[in-house]
């Protein structure tokens, strides 16, 4: 079972990608709207994303580790 | 059964349920490709001046902030915290269902301006209505964990459905970060 401080350290943690996810999100209108052609650009913003939800809130790379 | 196998089946469990939901995301991913793809192929990369940027942007704020009480919910329930488990729980709630009301305010304004019958109306309302199927699905999944964790059900070791829960709203979440940029922001 997951202690107080191990608690603590996720809920930052949340934080932090919260944080990182609506400033790539943010990112993406200055790139759509001024650059000519933005969709490589945002592609690419969009599978960071997808990346920081899948590893750190969905803990993709702790699949085969039912024990955590 | 022997003491071994005894001892690892529920490990073997949680390792089984937890494979067969990634193959349900992965297959949904399909689906959501095929219907993202689509805006390219008759949409091309034309965009409406209509759309309203400001509650697309705002309710994708939402939605990724939504996700982040869905991830505290889980570590509650790891936890042990029975009570923040069910506040960050229905704070997701609350939030997903925002999110629905912000689309369907969208929806109101878009059939005004690219109503179903043009391309890219044909194209918005199935990705944001196949999305929002998925958000609500997500609310009474969700919903149906607070209940039965008000009542006790669920407990640090045994709480397999909370996971799942939590992990079908954050791959919404996923499937709704490429599905802003395809709607909102590709295109002229």
């Amino acid at each position: 079972m997951m202690d107080e401080r191990a608690l603590a350290v996720r809920f930052r943690l949340g934080w932090r990608v919260l944080l990182a996810l609506v400033a790539l999100t943010a990112l993406e209108l200055p790139v759509a709207f001024r650059i000519p052609h933005p969709l490589p650009y945002l592609v690419a913003i969009n599978v960071v994303d997808a990346l920081l939800i899948l590893e750190y809130f969905m803990h993709l790379s702790r699949m085969w580790h039912p024990e955590e | 059964m022997d003491a071994v196998t005894a001892v690892h089946a529920p490990a073997r469990r949680l390792r089984t349920l937890r494979g067969g939901l990634w193959l349900f995301f992965i297959s949904e991913s399909f689906l959501f490709a095929a219907l993202i793809s689509s805006r390219y192929y008759l949409v091309g990369l034309d965009r409406p001046a209509e759309l309203n940027q400001a509650l697309g942007l705002l309710i994708t704020v939402i939605l990724l902030t939504s996700s982040l009480f869905a991830f505290r919910a889980e570590a509650s329930m790891l936890c042990g915290h029975r009570q923040r488990f069910l506040r960050n729980t229905l704070a997701t709630v609350l939030l997903g269902t925002l999110f629905l009301v912000g689309v369907g305010i969208e929806w109101a304004e878009a059939f005004a301006h690219f109503p179903p019958q043009q391309r890219f109306g044909t194209v918005f309302f199935t990705l944001t209505g196949a999305h929002g199927l998925h958000v609500l699905s997500g609310v009474g999944l969700l919903l149906g964990v607070y209940l039965h964790g008000r009542r006790g059900r669920y407990s640090p070791q045994a709480c397999w459905p909370v996971e799942a829960a939590v992990k079908y709203w954050h791959y919404v979440d996923v499937v709704w970060v490429f599905i802003y940029p395809t709607l909102y922001l590709v295109g002229s």
